[in-house]
């Protein structure tokens, strides 16, 4: 039999006797009739868009996800003469076939926050454009790549150009606390508290729901729909992903597109917390329509209420964020003159931080001249897509529901985001970044903010000033150990917003030694939660800079940081934070991957560890245990030997990872790593003769023969559906009567399983001394 | 505690395979592996051969060469795996599977773990637990270098067979040979 590949499989051959053939159409025709009732089987063009857009985004680096071994070319290596980052490249020679694709993703993931408040008006006009969720809604797709290059001045004064920067539109008031644990599940997080509270909020919360992400159950929950959709959508002529498991991809073990998906979901709708204010908004937005007769008056209005009012946000956050006003003008209405006029007097008192946008008020339909299709966005959370995905599965509607909107929108609001950006974020947070770095952190540095920080042990300090928390008079330190925070205006919380205000300009250097510092004060408060994300984001700048780094440094420091991360995350105290944790060793293990050799090995160590903890559910340790076989294959040993090569290493774990997705009845992906697993061992797949393989040892070859035909089976029961026309091409075949013959005994246990959310963990047998038996009890067959 | 035993050659080919339990501490002597746990020994052992290469060619934590006993190397979830190297490159990996209240995690903790636990178990255990298994105590690597010595000298014996031809892959099959690792493991396992 020839190596069954992951599109095209070959159509088993049946029997042409009669005795076989009345077999065979009654098991294939139990799961056709179960599969048509599945919902997400319908194939509903503008669900099948979603699928698709989705993994269209997870190449959205043009190229550099398909890192073949001519990696070396791709934008994003340091090789290429034109690279895009420039500067930005790993330090060290990227390995071939290792793309930078993961560290490109991380920077992307930690930008600033925008929040968005509009007036009534404005909500009504974009609602009445066809769009539920107003201009936050409108905004967002724009937000995640600022069109053109972004000049970032750093602390010492260097400049460096990024193409992909990007901000976030947030509603502020979504991201608020993490989710809980027992709320995670299929039922959607329904925020009516918030929603309720003023009707003119930007999204209207009470019936979307939550935007923020950190709830690794959805997450997982996400990635299996997709690897579902995928696992049924094989023959589908259309280009998505799977379109990638034809054998190139095949030979690039450098990730799988489902692996960058989860990683994605990991990094989007970041929780806003007090520990980290990578989500605290670094400016708000305060959209104002023309239509409203005073919009200076709404205006302050606005503003105020943002500021004490009802849209305060809680104490831990800084409130001193930069405001961006915004007049929204409507083209067809409105009156040009008068809204020129009123945007005049704004410029007059804000500066440049205001904007005039000129939209269309309209409802755009597709077979509009200029219609162009809402982007979808990015970086939505678990569970927004969720619930995409399930609105669009259970509506009948053959049409896409994503609004249209006019051309000269669009260009209207790039034209508004790349301002807001160049204008007024980054150099607003360059500011803070210098003043901070002056009058908080030089004083931390010298000598008398060593013992400041020392004295501050044994007086009570600062005491006086924050009579307004209770907690505070007793303690000697700025941290409010009850209710778990800094005040904004402590100088443990201004550093940690500077060190976050550097890692999101990338100014790794300055951001790595803030958070060292940090971390030590942390320790001091005993401040276990801040003092786990010091760490993290300690570890994650020195990875993240292009330094080289020896590995000397690396294990002491790194390692360290990572361990004290991870460890303060999950132990320390009742709070755990195991969302934290997974994502501390994941951005972890991808970023030491990068650096080769001997640093793949750490990473490789931390996916274990992220297994061994039990930080990532049954879809999420296939994904991590298949990433560990990537680690390890990333070293590949030094001269013709290969000495020092973690090949053995690498295809052991990706046979792991078949089983694991075997298991998860994630039929492509188990073949996909069983074959990567034999390309590691050095052996092909089968030979001609169907025996033969190379493997040492006698019981490897049996359980991994056993594996494939298993996994040969579940694929025969997931696609049997369109088999019914394939007769003449059957052929008679061993594998295929006795993977058969697996299925029949447990039909029921597939079917529940496609349906239900949670796929039972065991299938059928899979040592292979059982499976001896069945075919031994099965042999009246042939 | 279970362990596996396993002599393979320098091109990876498994010479002798032998399976037994502890016969410490009232143990019977019989592997305690479940089914899975069966299929992936061979695994976790092939895997480990990575890092014998790196163990192999680094640097000696003794003076005068190399050492022999390359002592605990590797460590795939609950399997930790120790090696010892002859001078024609043939590897002695042996496989242990420590029970699962040696490791902490079982219902009844720490507390009978090791009392019942053997010698290899390793009294020192870690901060946590008296009755953890630790591979790197003196103790467990003393016991297995012990095993090790005696295997590696019925090993000579075997190969210094002219009949036994162990460049070309020869799978020992010898009752001998079996009876004295099974003899070894009985002494110091």
């Amino acid at each position: 039999m020839t190596p069954p590949q992951d599109a095209t499989p070959k159509p088993p051959k049946y029997p042409a006797d009669l005795q076989a053939s009345m077999i065979l159409p009654k098991q294939r025709a139990s799961p056709a009739s179960s599969l048509a009732s599945l919902p997400y089987r319908r194939s509903n063009p503008s669900l099948h868009k979603l699928f698709e857009s989705t993994t269209s985004i997870s190449g959205s680096r043009p190229s550099s996800g398909t890192a073949t071994p001519t990696a070396s070319v791709v934008p994003g290596s340091v090789f290429s003469p034109g690279a895009r980052q420039n500067g930005t490249g790993t330090p060290s020679t990227l390995p071939p076939g290792v793309s930078d694709e993961h560290r490109t993703l991380i920077q992307r993931a930690f930008v600033p926050h925008v929040s968005v408040l509009a007036d009534a008006e404005t909500e009504e006009m974009i609602r009445g454009k066809g769009l539920e969720g107003g201009l936050l809604q409108l905004l967002r797709p724009f937000g995640e790549t600022v069109p053109g290059k972004v000049t970032i001045r750093d602390s010492i004064g260097a400049s460096k150009s990024h193409e992909d920067f990007g901000i976030r539109f947030v509603n502020p008031n979504d991201g608020l606390g993490l989710p809980s644990q027992a709320g995670s599940g299929p039922t959607l997080h329904i925020d009516t508290a918030n929603g309720q509270r003023d009707s003119a909020r930007i999204s209207s919360s009470s019936v979307r729901p939550r935007k923020v992400g950190g709830d690794v159950a959805q997450i997982e929950e996400l990635v299996d729909r997709h690897l579902q959709y995928s696992e049924f959508n094989t023959h589908d002529p259309v280009p998505d992903y799977l379109n990638q498991g034809e054998p190139a991809a095949q030979s690039d073990s450098s990730s799988s597109p489902f692996y960058t998906l989860y990683l994605r979901r990991l990094l989007s709708g970041l929780p806003t917390v007090p520990h980290e204010t990578f989500s605290h908004p670094v400016a708000s937005i305060i959209a104002v329509s023309s239509k409203n007769p005073n919009p200076t008056e709404e205006f302050r209005r606005l503003y105020a209420r943002q500021r004490d009012g009802d849209l305060r946000l809680p104490q831990w956050i800084d409130n001193e964020y930069l405001r961006y006003y915004v007049l929204v003008h409507e083209e067809e209405t409105g009156d040009v003159t008068k809204s020129s006029q009123q945007f005049d007097s704004m410029k007059r008192h804000f500066g440049l931080n205001c904007h005039l946008l000129r939209l269309k008020s309209q409802q755009c339909i597709v077979s509009d001249d200029d219609a162009v299709r809402l982007p979808t966005c990015e970086w939505m959370s678990a569970s927004e897509e969720l619930a995409e995905i399930q609105q669009r599965e259970t509506t009948d509607d053959i049409t896409d529901p994503t609004p249209y909107i006019p051309d000269s929108d669009v260009t209207a609001i790039r034209t508004f985001v790349r301002e807001l950006v160049a204008q007024s974020v980054i150099p607003h947070m360059e500011r803070h970044v210098a003043l901070w770095n002056d009058q908080v952190l030089a004083r931390r540095r010298g000598i008398s903010g060593r013992f400041m920080s020392l004295s501050k042990r044994w007086t009570p300090f600062g005491s006086s000033r924050n009579s307004s928390s209770p907690a505070m008079g007793s303690s000697n330190s700025n941290y409010d150990s009850l209710q778990g925070f800094y005040r904004p205006d402590a100088p443990e919380a201004l550093m940690r917003k500077l060190a976050d205000y550097c890692f999101m300009l990338r100014d790794w250097k300055l951001s790595l030694s803030t958070y060292d510092i940090l971390r030590s004060d942390f320790q001091n408060d005993k401040a276990w939660r801040h003092y786990a994300g010091a760490a993290e984001m300690a570890a994650l700048s020195a990875l993240m800079s292009t330094a080289p780094l020896s590995s000397k440094t690396r294990t002491e420091n790194i390692d360290t940081l990572i361990e004290a991360a991870s460890y303060s995350y999950t132990d320390r105290q009742r709070s755990a934070a195991p969302y934290y944790a997974l994502r501390t060793l994941a951005l972890g293990l991808e970023l030491l991957r990068l650096r080769g050799s001997s640093a793949a090995d750490d990473a490789a160590r931390w996916a274990a560890r992220a297994l061994e903890i039990g930080l990532v559910g049954a879809i999420g340790s296939a994904l991590f245990t298949e990433r560990v076989s990537a680690c390890y294959a990333v070293r590949t040993g030094i001269g013709s030997l290969h000495l020092g090569s973690r090949r053995r290493k690498a295809a052991f774990w990706a046979i792991m990872a078949a089983e694991a997705w075997f298991r998860l009845e994630k039929a492509l992906q188990a073949e996909k790593c069983l074959d990567t697993a034999l390309r590691l061992s050095g052996t092909r797949a089968e030979s001609k003769e169907g025996g033969a393989v190379g493997l040492p040892f006698p019981q490897m070859q049996a359980f991994i023969d056993d594996l494939r035909q298993q996994i040969l089976g579940l694929r025969l029961q997931m696609r049997g559906y369109d088999e019914e026309g394939d007769e003449e091409e059957v052929r008679q075949s061993l594998e295929v009567e006795e993977a058969t013959e697996t299925l029949d005994k447990s039909p029921r246990a597939h079917r529940k399983s496609l349906i239900g959310a949670a796929p039972p963990m065991v299938v059928g047998p899979l040592s292979p001394a059982l499976e001896r038996g069945d075919e031994k009890g099965h042999d009246r067959f042939e | 505690m279970s362990y596996t035993f396993t002599i393979l050659s320098p091109t990876d080919t498994p010479l002798f395979t032998h399976e037994f339990g502890t016969s410490r501490s009232g143990g019977d002597g019989i592997a305690r592996f479940t089914t899975a746990e069966r299929a992936q020994n061979p695994f976790i052992l092939h895997s480990a051969l990575d890092i014998v290469e790196e163990a192999q060619w680094g640097q000696s934590t003794t003076a005068t060469s190399a050492p022999m006993y390359l002592k605990h190397i590797d460590k795939y979830q609950n399997n930790f795996i120790s090696c010892w190297i002859t001078g024609g490159n043939v590897r002695f990996l042996l496989l242990t599977r420590p029970r699962d209240e040696a490791l902490g995690l079982g219902s009844g903790g720490s507390g009978g773990g090791g009392a019942r636990g053997s010698l290899a178990g390793g009294r020192a255990g870690l901060a946590g637990g008296a009755g953890l298994y630790s591979p790197t105590s003196p103790a467990t690597e003393e016991a297995v270098k012990n095993f090790f010595v005696d295997v590696y000298e019925a090993w000579l014996k075997t190969i210094m067979n002219p009949f036994f031809h162990v460049g070309n892959g020869e799978v020992v099959k010898s009752p001998v040979f079996r009876a004295r690792v099974a003899a070894a493991a009985k002494k110091y396992l």
